[in-house]
């Protein structure tokens, strides 16, 4: 479980990233979250692995205190955390199992990470997991030659290498066209299912976050505004978190163009 | 031009940046300092035309080798290779880790990166023929203190070259590996090395090729290679015996730079 | 992709190439260690010998000061004419070597012309060429430092030219402009703040390679340098280092600013930018 209590960052520049925010995710959720540019959706997600340091309150993630991890501490949390960038963060130059083995580096030796030595069961682990998200025939293939929703399908396989307890994604789909998008969402929300991995998904476009959050959280200007059942969210919502009438930039606008897979 | 602008409400021509204006000045009188007799080098460029005759008897020389000369430049080439090849190897070596710990990139703590920085600096302030005197003073004559000169000649400009190239890096993969819970080794192994080793490569055949280059320095002052033998020719004033040297090391260059330029090419 | 196994994972591919690059590599050490003429013995010798010449060199003389200081201003002044000369001499030799601008024939025979100025080290040219004209002394220095950075110049100034933005070439010819003045509105402009970093970045290698010069009697530190260390006078040559050390530092710093300052101010540039200003450095800015 995820506690936020009075959680605030205030920037060196003196912006309010995140006002005293109290919030509490339980186990196996699938939470989206909701905000204008800067509203704080991005710094909310850095909060919980510690990306981004807090200036006052606390989150404790299944107990532990990221305000008060040692650097030990917090790099042994954040091997149970594992995180999807809008930017996919693959290193272009190398292999995709050498991409997603990256996902094991907290469980190897620092001379066999050096040799790139992995023991056996890590390679199962990253193989296993490129298989979940259909991609593992890439497996030698330079990250690089990837398309974007291949790519980031891979740094979904990364996260799910480690194995973890929570899957952060910060605008998972934002570079990504409406067909892959949905690809890469349905890919969360079974992962989430099948494997109960809490997940926490920052989304732009409104109709994404409609579809796939089971409960939503809105944020304006640091603070959450909303917080309620996916099912329920609907124009007025969307407006009163965001403080303007919507546009067409807030939505994606495609359907989902096919239903979704069933197999593992 | 004022009236016109105030009436067509024309903007008015922004003045020239007042750096590049000082940057000019300051130029011209470097320059013009750097020139003259009294304070500079004394630059003469019409006496010079007139004395471009004297060349004319060493170019009859130059341009007639002496082949027969030849085999007697194949050892000391070898020679010249043998250090090039050591110094690289061993001076690229040491200049990888050096060159993460001078990197913003990989080096967050600024007291150690301000210090790596400047030892570099001195490192690298130091001309490869300064190193060779002072390696021959410690070690004697001989190809070794070549081969240690070049070795900090190599560091300075590989590492130089490659911590910039590691503060260009993409940083989402750096922030990635942070975010899984990685150390700092891994970090570097896993995020940071692949997106730079190219360009070590590239790097470190340059090295190599400076090295061969500066075997005409070295050999000069006693720490091996070719420049001694080119020096006790050009001591003799045996003019068709130096157009060799110069040939040969220019046909070794080339090959090595056509090479060079085909590894590099398959990195990317 | 083969499909090794029946759960559909592909082979791991094939390491070979890779690793007859690297023993080639590690042959290529080995031949060179074991055929250099060195005995390794020597190396003992390296760590004592050393800190004496250290500890003897501290404290330096500083009343040398007066002949290291003007002696490494003539290496600073000869370093500068000699960048000016190969810069001005590399702007026609770029241009006419580079195929966008010239022709491909005359681009060609030039970029050899080129590769053979920049063959000869300075201090062949100086030796063989310079002293002989100008006799000894900074001239001959420097008139050898510019002919052969205007070969590595006109090297780097042709790759540069070559990698420019058609497009407003072909609008001053669309205007009618003549040649040269399709060069001085349609390729100076965007190639200008690159040439002038690496003209800085050849005086900050000139400063280096004059050093040497002064061996040969043209000019320069060098010469101080030979004698203190020749003859073992350490607090002298240490105040002479020291000179060198400082003055190399300043320039490299005041040098390395500008140039920063000149990339930061033309058009917008990606951060990947570092790695092509230093693989122009590597294709042509050889030392020595």
């Amino acid at each position: 479980m995820i506690t936020f209590d009075k959680a605030t960052v205030t920037y060196p520049g003196g912006v309010h990233a995140l006002k005293d925010l109290t919030l509490e995710i339980p186990d196996g959720e699938m939470l989206v979250i909701v905000g204008l540019s800067g509203a704080g959706k991005s710094t909310l997600i850095r909060a919980i692995n510690g990306l981004v340091p807090l200036t006052g309150g606390d989150v404790v993630v299944n107990g532990v205190s990221v305000r008060d991890a040692s650097s030990k501490q917090l790099r042994e949390l954040r091997s149970h955390i594992g995180m999807i960038f809008q930017t996919f963060n693959l290193v272009k130059r190398t292999s995709v199992i050498n991409n997603v083995l990256m996902g094991r580096l907290h469980e190897t030796s620092t001379w066999r990470s050096l040799l790139g030595w992995y023991k056996p069961d890590d390679v199962e682990i990253a193989m296993r997991a490129l298989e979940r998200v259909d991609i593992v025939e890439k497996a030698y293939v330079r990250a690089a030659n990837l398309s974007g929703g291949q790519q980031q399908r891979v740094g979904i396989a990364r996260a799910l290498a480690q194995e973890p307890d929570f899957l952060l994604a910060d605008e998972p789909v934002a570079s990504l066209d409406p067909p892959t998008s949905h690809v890469v969402m349905r890919d969360l929300q079974r992962i989430n299912r099948e494997l109960g991995i809490t997940t926490i998904v920052n989304l732009h476009f409104l109709d994404l976050a409609k579809v796939y959050g089971e409960r939503i959280i809105g944020l304006r200007d640091g603070e959450l505004v909303y917080d309620g059942d996916g099912a329920q969210a609907d124009e007025h919502v969307f407006r009163d978190i965001y403080g303007r009438s919507l546009t067409a930039d807030d939505v994606m606008g495609q359907a989902e163009p096919e239903p979704a897979k069933i197999s593992a | 031009m004022t009236t016109a602008a105030q009436v067509s409400g024309r903007p008015a021509k922004p003045p020239r940046s007042r750096a590049l204006i000082a940057g000019i000045v300051a130029f011209v009188v470097i320059t013009a300092i750097s020139v003259s007799e009294r304070f500079g080098i004394g630059l003469d460029i019409v006496e010079l035309i007139g004395d471009l005759w004297r060349v004319q008897p060493i170019l009859e020389q130059l341009v007639s080798p002496n082949w027969e000369f030849l085999p007697k430049v194949v050892d000391p080439m070898l020679e010249t290779l043998q250090i090039a090849i050591i110094a690289a190897f061993i001076g690229c070596g040491i200049a990888l880790p050096i060159s993460f710990l001078a990197s913003r990139t990989t080096v967050p703590n600024r007291p150690t990166l301000t210090i790596t920085r400047g030892i570099l600096s001195v490192v690298r302030a130091i001309p490869d023929f300064l190193y060779a005197l002072i390696f021959v003073a410690a070690v004697g004559i001989g190809p070794l203190p070549g081969i240690l000169a070049l070795i900090f000649f190599n560091i300075g400009v590989v590492a130089k070259l490659l911590s910039e190239t590691i503060d260009g890096v993409d940083p989402g993969p750096i922030e990635a590996a942070d975010a899984g819970g990685s150390t700092r080794t891994q970090m570097v192994r896993w995020s940071v090395l692949p997106q730079v080793l190219p360009n070590y490569v590239a790097f470190s055949l340059y090295a190599f090729e400076l090295n061969v280059r500066a075997s005409t320095v070295l050999g000069f002052v006693g720490a091996g290679g070719i420049g001694f033998l080119l020096k006790v020719q050009y001591g003799f004033s045996l003019w068709s015996n130096v157009s060799v040297i110069i040939i040969s090391l220019f046909v070794v260059v080339f090959f090595i730079e056509i090479v060079s330029i085909r590894l590099r090419r398959r990195l990317v | 992709m083969a499909m090794g196994t029946t759960t559909g994972r592909p082979e791991k591919p094939s390491n070979l190439k890779r690793n007859l690059w690297i023993l080639g590599a590690a042959a290529l050490f080995l031949w060179a260690a074991i055929s250099v003429n060195v005995d390794i013995t020597d190396l003992a010798a390296l760590p004592s010998g050393l800190w004496a010449i250290l500890t003897a060199m501290f404290p330096p003389e500083w009343s040398y000061l007066e002949n290291a200081v003007p002696a490494m201003i003539e290496s600073l002044q000869m370093a500068w004419v000699g960048t000016i000369i190969g810069a001005v001499l590399s702007l026609p030799l770029g241009f006419l070597g580079a195929r966008n601008v010239s022709s491909p024939l005359v681009s060609n025979i030039m970029r050899q012309i080129l590769n053979a100025i920049r063959a000869f080290p300075e201090l062949i040219l100086a030796i063989a060429i310079f002293i002989p004209i100008a006799g000894f002394g900074p001239v001959a220095g420097a008139l050898a430092i510019g002919i052969h950075s205007a070969g590595t110049l006109g090297k780097l100034t042709a790759e540069a030219i070559e990698g420019i933005d058609e497009g407003p070439m072909e609008a001053a010819r669309a205007t009618g402009a003549r040649g040269l003045q399709v060069q001085r509105w349609g390729v100076v402009p965007q190639v200008l703040p690159e040439l002038v970093g690496f003209w800085l970045y050849r005086f900050e290698i000139n400063i280096r390679a004059g050093a040497v010069l002064g061996v040969v009697g043209a000019g320069g530190i060098g010469f101080l340098l030979q004698q203190t260390i020749t003859f073992t006078q350490w607090p002298k040559a240490g105040t002479t280092i020291l000179v060198v050390i400082v003055a190399t530092i300043i320039v490299d710093t005041i040098s390395g600013t500008v140039r920063r300052r000149i990339i930061e101010g033309s058009e917008a540039r990606t951060v990947a930018e570092v790695d092509l200003v230093a693989k122009a450095q590597i294709d042509g800015a050889g030392s020595a």
